[in-house]
């Protein structure tokens, strides 16, 4: 072996090397990684999305008062003014100062028979920060474990001397009988504190997005993967039902649908199953007909006819080889159908079909401040209409972050 | 193509069959039907199953679907709304009729504006006009339309007590007046009535509409053929408007058969807002009541419009579309 051959030899193994460095870096999801870097607005749509989650999941935390607090001598109170000067004009830490009420009896000003709040300047209340509110009934459990349904916590919670009641709140008032309360952005018809409603109806509005956007897919997985792998007779029953689903209008079949769980005064968790479900039931065909095309397709490439005759059961072909073929499809299309199912689940909520107090919801919110505010004030209490803006928030929030996810994941609509 | 649209109409039966049953079964599992309200009547006993027994409501579900069946197939009878002792056609054709009246002007207006829109978007692909473009349509697409209905009854409310006239009604389709009225001066309150719905509709579908537009012309410049056009050296114009243009606005308009349902139903929270006593406030008002006989004909007649969209706009597709075969 001469000496030049050498030399080619560990010339071409560091070439190989240095294919294997490039090459190391580029996995599928680093790809992914680096398109989705590409999209600035997603990245931030996906921190707005992180914060708002994380604010409804400690709701009781950021909330100044817990979910139940209703204050029927408050209601429709306009936000708290918090002032950051005192009497004589100095900065000093923020403040509130208790809201009254009057009726005001001249039949000649622009604002008869209206509620008028007035603050009473007489005594600061300072608001003050990581309270402790201790009053009856006021303790919450916070957030990871309040999803321990309470048969289990409960019995749990008192074999092991655990008792994980939470007090602590972001901010607060302290003032003698709560007579002074902070109401960021005021109160509803029932006295309640819009500002921590809006993070407890969050939790539901948030989440009933991802869970039905997560069953409809399972269901459309399973169905439209049975029908497209065993075709015949199955595939005839799925296809025709998933037909006349698609036949009637997707809100009156959601519409009806609710009407079946409505009358029976279920517990808030169990209406909340229930429009999942509904939501479900009424989301799943457009992704079982992509599903059967798909494996259609797939089932007739070479690797599953390898896998075949390797002896592999069907369950495993399907579950194994042939769905997660479809793994990037599906991610995509859960993200996009995240922000239709919490807008449809508003519609649902804001035609009281919904969400049923004494659990809220952004949709319910704005149901009951129609219902509630009258023709003549509506202008007057603008505040009741914020969940609205919350909705849209997480709906623009949520179609950004999928069209980034979209173009990370899909090869064809790359830039 | 005619026995293919023959194929097509013959495989429409089960379906709608289907979807009715389907919608009957779904309308039978909700607790109690139109009767229970009656059984809370102390004074006079069995009230509510003599009235089960005069509506027909005592046979079991199923042959209660194949009575409706008969009578709709047979007799063309819909059957008599419970709420208000009419023949249902009665209550649900003024309510079809409302519901076009509002949705027919605002489906064609949105199409005349999302076309040039979705258009220009898609041939200055990414320049200023394009980006604003996008936002605005991301924002539309993002505002629930009850929610904007809302926000714009407050508005007029707020200009009806800053200045003490009205801008726009704030709801309803008549004015108080309306019975006395000449036939003109009524055709004008309900245009009046109508600016408000229309707009808020408009917009509100003028997002995903553009979006449509601006793919589907995005989709049609990136095809070999426009490269060729290009390579010949035509001119930008001509290729936009003569070559792309044409066949872009061709898929546009054959798909526009499966807008036909959304002509009846695609504004119920406005109406439910707005007042406007279209079908959907109709449906929820009956689905409330479970007057089964109104809630079948509103949804026999959704479906009825939805099968034929799809059918028209896969034959119009056909037409357009060489590559498809039947």
């Amino acid at each position: 072996m001469s000496s030049s051959t050498l030399g080619k030899k560990t010339q071409s193994q560091v070439e190989t090397k240095n294919l294997e460095k490039e090459v190391k870096g580029t996995s599928s999801a680093s790809i992914a990684w680096q398109q989705f870097r590409k999209h600035p607005m997603a990245q931030v749509a996906l921190c707005i999305l992180g914060i708002l989650y994380f604010l409804c999941a400690f709701a009781d935390f950021f909330a100044p008062y817990p979910e139940a607090s209703i204050n029927p001598k408050a209601t429709f109170q306009p936000p708290s003014q918090v002032h950051w000067r005192d009497a004589d004009g100095n900065f000093t830490r923020p403040f509130i100062y208790e809201m009254k009420n009057t009726l005001d009896l001249d039949p000649d000003s622009p604002t008869a028979y209206q509620k008028i709040w007035t603050e009473e300047t007489d005594t600061a209340y300072p608001i003050n920060f990581f309270v402790n509110r201790t009053g009856l009934r006021e303790s919450y459990v916070p957030f990871p474990i309040n999803l321990i349904p309470v048969a289990i916590r409960k019995p749990l919670g008192n074999s092991m001397g655990l008792k994980a009641p939470g007090t602590l709140h972001l901010f607060g008032v302290d003032s003698p009988g709560d007579k002074a309360r902070v109401h960021l952005w005021g109160t509803d018809d029932v006295g309640a504190d819009i500002f921590g409603k809006i993070l407890f109806g969050g939790r539901i509005s948030l989440t009933i997005g991802i869970l039905a956007s997560l069953t409809s897919i399972l269901l459309g997985m399973i169905l439209g993967g049975i029908a497209g792998y065993f075709g015949g007779f199955l595939d005839e029953i799925i296809m025709r039902i998933e037909e006349a689903l698609s036949a009637i209008p997707g809100i009156f079949l959601l519409l009806l649908l609710s009407s079946i769980f409505y009358p029976l005064n279920w517990p808030p968790t169990y209406v909340f199953m229930a429009i999942i479900v509904a939501l479900s039931f009424t989301g799943w065909g457009g992704i079982a007909r992509s599903i059967r095309g798909l494996v259609l397709s797939l089932k007739e490439q070479e690797f599953t006819l390898a896998a075949k005759s390797l002896g592999a059961s069907t369950p495993r072909i399907i579950f194994k080889h042939l769905l997660p073929q479809t793994l990037n499809y599906i991610v995509v299309v859960a993200s996009l159908a995240i922000p239709g199912f919490i807008l449809t689940e508003s519609v649902l909520s804001f035609y009281g079909l919904g969400i049923q107090s004494p659990a809220t919801s952004w949709g319910l919110m704005l149901s009951t401040a129609q219902s509630f505010a009258g023709v003549t004030s509506l202008t007057d209490r603008w505040w009741v209409y914020i969940p609205g803006l919350f909705i849209f928030i997480a709906v623009i929030t949520w179609n950004l972050f999928g069209d980034g996810l979209r173009d990370a994941l899909d090869p064809r609509s790359r830039k | 193509m005619t026995s293919y649209i023959i194929r097509r109409l013959i495989n429409l039966i089960p379906t709608f069959l289907l979807a009715t049953f389907i919608t009957w079964i779904i309308i039978e599992l909700a607790p109690g039907d139109f009767a229970t309200q009656f059984a809370f009547d102390q004074v006079d006993e069995n009230k509510e199953d003599r009235m089960r027994e005069l509506l027909g409501l005592n046979l079991p579900w199923w042959q209660r679907y194949f009575v409706w069946l008969k009578n709709l197939f047979v007799d063309f009878h819909w059957g008599t709304s419970m709420m208000s002792k009419g023949d249902v056609t009665t209550l649900v054709i003024p309510r079809i009729e409302n519901s076009m009246i509002l949705l027919l002007p605002a489906t064609i207006i949105s199409y005349l504006i999302a076309i040039p829109i979705g258009v220009y978007s898609a041939v200055r692909k990414y320049s200023i006009g394009d980006r604003l473009l996008t936002v605005f349509s991301l924002i539309g697409l993002a505002i629930p339309n009850f929610f904007f209905a809302l926000i714009v009854v407050a508005l007029l409310v707020q200009y009806f007590q800053a200045t003490g006239s009205f801008l726009l009604p704030t709801g309803g389709m008549t004015s108080q007046t309306f019975a006395d009225m000449t036939r003109w001066q009524q055709l004008l309150d309900i245009g009046w009535h109508l600016i408000a719905p229309i707009a808020v509709v408009t917009l509100s579908s003028l997002a995903g509409l553009t979006r449509v537009m601006r793919g589907q012309m995005l989709e049609v410049l990136g095809l070999d053929y426009i490269r060729t056009a290009k390579a010949k050296g035509l001119a930008e114009k001509v290729i936009n408007y003569k070559h792309a243009f044409k066949n872009a606005i061709l898929v546009i308009i054959a798909t526009i058969g499966g807008i036909l349902p959304g002509v009846l139903l695609g504004a119920g929270t406005v109406e439910y807002v707005m007042g406007w006593p279209g079908l959907t406030p109709l449906f929820i008002r009956a689905s409330f009541a479970q007057d089964v006989y109104v809630v079948m004909a509103v949804i026999t007649f959704g479906v009825i419009l939805i099968m034929i969209g799809n059918l028209l706009a896969d034959i119009a597709l056909a037409f357009v579309d060489p590559r498809i075969r039947y």
